[in-house]
């Protein structure tokens, strides 16, 4: 009744602005809330997926996930450890190629359409190539590491060799989305500052970080806070290359969620570890806009 | 010797010229603006001295060496650009002290030569802050800042004025005439805006499609235009143009169009006899063009009917058909009782007839 | 325009063009071919796993067997075909329809303000953020409950719905660029609102829309976590049966990398023929 009161209420214009977001509000509700909520009410109660008892058992879930050492000590500093790492990793290597690219050299269409390529691709073939390239016997790394006489190197068999497989086929797939958008940020740049630096004889490096890199400040800053989201949500490279493995030892967060889920069958654990993992995304990421926002503005 | 020398530059971008042939001597001190139209050339060679610009052909001299193909910063020149370029980041002491830290001045001389510049330039109390927060006036007086620090042997100015609003524009003209005054440095001025050409330059170049029209005097160019795209472009209201042919007439040379005789000048006459067209362009700037016909015997009275007026408060301006153009008069009385329609007798002032050529466009004198 | 002076210590330096010579060119050079070499080096040795025959695939870079075989091999398995088939059609569905909803949402997030739009935003914005896992595990019970699983609309909703915070944010930055001035002649001038929206603002995004739905077609078509969770057998999608060929017995590295191959053909085609607009459609 109130809600009928409160649409005859509502002007032309409000109906309107409510009709044009009604189909995606529908779906937004159906297929991403509701199931949100669903999650969030499961990961209170006992429920297994062969045994749905859906009794209610509080914090329990999130107590066993917040003191289970795979998820302390190993699960969270990988995800952590990867978003930081490939976000890094990815923006200097992305603004290099990106200063490359800006030289319009003769190939430079060329170099600019293969690294294209990485962002097109499913990530799991990217991650089934680098697999098969890696491969510890049979894999073009090994043959080359056997011509320069260096010996094997089973990298999907330890931790630190999985997670560095893991780490490089993340920047080879999103270096070149930092350096796209980078390059399309050089080019808008106005080009006196440059012209006066020239004049002020300012050195290449100190025009870089004088002047580009002031100037690009608030394109980095947005680059860095979408990436460092999705970052952390990785899941299809981490399973197809090592599956968590070995021995869980490269596990990110998504993959705990799955397995606890799908391996365990505990559909209630692994959603309490869903809404904890997406809880500190909520605050890495609310933490991270207002830092970019105030670089935005100092550098406006 | 000139401190710039231009000597038959010439600027191409693919077949397209940019810059054609021009030759320019700037002296010692010399305050030269070029100026003239959009793509007329003018922020090109400025930038091909600057050294922004790659020379198709010709040379640049400053100080008498040549400096083609060195880089800007070996060539003693400092630039002004119109959008500041100011380092937004850096506070207005780093953005003076930039070009001096990079070619390893000591600190103390760099903070002696700030000092001096603020204080010239009256932006003392505003080293700390950031160019953002700073007017668009005081922006420019920071670039103008970055210049002065370094001592350089040229100032080049690159439309520097063109980003503020009117009034801010004409301060700026005047605090850019003071600083001449303090600091005296041979100087090339791009603007498209005659009026700060006329006011501050010690010599003015008119450019137009790559080439150089004139360069002279203020004063010479404005009543001495060498050609009709001079006269036209320099003057504010413009010089009025009518297309007459010549005449013979009781043993005197006139001009004339429809509904106009106007009588040649004797000194104007002799050097019109000489010259073998007949079609010509008259123009007059319209302070010469005067209501009423106070000395009839000049023989340059003709009447005509007013089409539109202009109020300005310090005076009118009258337009009145004559030979199918619109002719202004400027100057007049802004409480006249002139109305549309009004049938006026106007003549022309003699000292103020100009005759070009019809097709050419060069003067005839 | 020329490029920047090289700027050297000591002695007066010259003002260089596009290839400078000596040292310079040959840096650009090796840089370049690195970075080729480093992009397209696995996708090259997918490429040529794919058409050695599966006794000579160890050691792919000796002997000189390559056969086509290994392709032919897999369209003859009905379970890819079926998941090329399925995947065509859902990709091709979601662009359809998660565009058509979120063209309107993003088109409301920036011609209106107020409290509603201000709400709808900060929830786009919210879920944004939201991982993937969180939603899609309580999605699998569901579709369950629906009867949704393994149908082809327990998968085709969820990929709509997964677009909807992204589109929507995106499509509001193409109407922020258009002027609205055009939309309000048109209501002066009697269009309706609606009217307005699809003859003057939609028209005007159409370019910017054809990037995205580019992108948004290779998204679902590469897309790995729903299609394990939400798939079985009768809706199978690529990415999910590429697995396939991993049992126990090891790797049959033959057939994996030609179906990869094949799946990897659209995102060929789109670089090689679409580059400008997934440019445009990548930058944010």
């Amino acid at each position: 009744m109130a809600a009928r009161e409160m649409l005859a209420r509502l002007g032309e214009k409000e109906r309107f602005a409510l009709l044009l977001i009604a189909p995606a509000a529908t779906v937004l509700v159906l297929f991403q809330i509701v199931p949100i909520v669903i999650g969030a009410n499961a990961s209170f109660r006992d429920w297994q997926l062969y045994n749905p008892k859906e009794t209610w058992i509080g914090l329990a879930h999130y107590r066993y996930i917040l003191s289970d050492p795979v998820f302390l000590t190993v699960v969270l500093p990988n995800t952590f450890l990867l978003m930081f790492a490939s976000v890094a990793i990815s923006l200097v290597l992305g603004m290099a190629l990106a200063h490359l690219l800006n030289w319009n050299f003769r190939g430079h269409t060329l170099v600019q359409t293969v690294i294209l390529l990485p962002q097109m691709i499913a990530p799991v073939i990217a991650a089934t190539s680098m697999r098969w390239t890696f491969n510890d016997q049979f894999g073009v790394v090994a043959a080359f590491l056997r011509l320069v006489g260096y010996g094997q190197i089973s990298w999907l068999a330890e931790r630190w060799p999985s997670f560095l497989i893991v780490l490089f086929t993340d920047v080879w797939i999103w270096a070149p989305w930092f350096a796209l958008i980078l390059l399309a940020a050089l080019k808008s740049l106005p080009r006196e500052p440059f012209e006066a630096a020239q004049i002020d004889a300012a050195g290449r490096w100190r025009t870089f970080t004088h002047v580009t890199l002031p100037m690009l400040r608030p394109v980095i800053g947005v680059c860095v806070l979408i990436r460092s989201i999705d970052a952390f949500r990785t899941f299809d490279q981490v399973w197809v290359l090592t599956g968590g493995g070995p021995a869980r030892t490269t596990e990110v967060f998504s993959i705990y969620a799955y397995i606890e889920t799908f391996v365990n069958l505990d559909f209630g654990r692994g959603s309490a570890a869903a809404i904890v993992g997406a809880v500190i995304i909520l605050i890495v990421a609310w933490t991270m806009y207002r830092a970019v926002d105030r670089l935005a503005n100092v550098s406006r | 010797m000139a401190k710039v020398a231009l000597e038959q530059l010439n600027k191409r971008y693919g077949a397209v010229p940019a810059v054609i042939d021009v030759d320019l001597a700037v002296a010692d001190n010399e305050f030269v603006v070029l100026v003239g139209p959009s793509g007329c050339g003018k922020s090109t060679t400025l930038r091909m001295v600057a050294g922004l610009e790659e020379i198709t052909s010709g040379t640049i001299r400053i100080g008498g060496r040549v400096v083609n193909g060195l880089a800007p910063k070996d060539r003693d020149i400092a630039m002004v650009f119109q959008n500041y370029a100011l380092y937004q980041h850096m506070t207005i002491y780093d953005n003076l002290a930039f070009g001096l830290r990079n070619r390893r001045v000591p600190e103390d001389t760099i903070r002696r030569e700030v000092a001096r510049a603020a204080e010239i330039l009256g932006i003392g109390d505003l080293l700390a802050r950031k160019p953002r927060q700073l007017s668009g006036g005081q922006q420019q007086r920071v670039a103008l800042g970055r210049c002065i620090v370094r001592h350089p042997q040229v100032f080049l100015f690159d439309e520097p004025l063109s980003n503020l609003d009117a009034k801010l524009r004409a301060q700026m003209r005047i605090e850019l005439k003071r600083l001449r005054e303090r600091v005296a440095t041979t100087s090339i001025y791009v603007t498209h805006d005659q009026v700060e050409a006329m006011t501050l330059g010690d010599r003015v170049v008119v450019m137009r499609d790559g080439r150089i029209q004139q360069q002279a005097s203020p004063l010479e160019i404005y009543s001495r235009p060498a050609n009709r795209f001079v006269a036209g472009f320099i003057g504010a209201p413009a010089m009025n143009f009518v297309d007459v042919t010549l005449a013979r007439k009781d043993g005197r040379l006139a001009a004339e169009a429809e509904g106009l005789r106007i009588r040649v000048p004797d000194e104007q006459a002799a050097v019109l006899e000489r010259q073998p067209a007949q079609a010509l362009a008259l123009g007059v700037r319209p302070e010469h063009v005067l209501i009423g016909d106070p000395h009839p015997e000049n023989g340059t009275g003709f009447d005509a009917a007013i089409e539109v007026t202009e109020q300005l408060g310090a005076e009118l301006l009258v337009g009145v058909r004559v030979a199918g153009t619109i002719v202004i008069a400027s100057r007049i009385d802004p409480w006249a009782k002139l109305a549309l329609h009004q049938k006026l007798r106007l003549s022309l002032d003699p000292r103020g007839l100009h005759f070009f050529d019809r097709e050419s466009g060069e003067a005839l004198r | 325009m020329t490029a920047p002076a090289i700027v050297a210590q000591g002695a007066p330096t010259r003002i260089v063009g596009v290839l400078a010579p000596g040292g310079r060119a040959v840096l650009i050079v090796l840089a370049a071919l690195a970075i080729v070499l480093l992009f397209l080096g696995p996708i090259l040795i997918l490429v040529v796993t794919s058409l050695r025959p599966g006794w000579a695939v160890y050691y792919i870079y000796r002997g000189t067997a390559f056969t086509l075989q290994n392709y032919l091999d897999v369209f003859a398995r009905p379970a890819v075909v079926r998941a090329f088939v399925n995947s065509f059609v859902l990709a091709t569905l979601a662009t359809v329809l998660s565009l058509g909803i979120t063209v309107t949402s993003g088109y409301m997030l920036s011609r209106f303000d107020g409290p509603i739009p201000r709400a709808w935003f900060g929830t786009i914005y919210l879920f944004r953020t939201v991982p993937y896992i969180s939603w899609v595990l309580p999605l699998y019970l569901v579709d369950y409950y629906f009867g949704l699983y393994d149908t082809f609309a327990g998968i085709l909703l969820p990929h709509i719905a997964v677009h909807i915070c992204f589109f929507s944010w995106i499509m509001k930055g193409f109407f922020d660029g258009i002027d609205p001035s055009m939309e309000h002649a048109a209501m002066i001038d009697g269009c309706t609102r609606w009217g307005a929206f699809r003859r003057v603002a939609l028209p005007a995004a159409i370019p910017a829309i054809a990037a995205l739905a580019i992108l948004s077609w290779l998204y679902t078509w590469n897309e790995f976590l729903f299609a394990l969770i939400l798939t079985g057998h009768d809706t199978a999608l690529i990415t999910v049966t590429m697995a396939q060929f991993v049992t126990e017995l090891g790797t049959a590295w033959n057939l994996m990398s030609a179906m990869a191959v094949l799946a990897m053909v659209p995102a060929v085609l789109v670089t090689l023929f679409a580059q400008k607009y997934v440019i445009r459609g990548l930058r944010i």
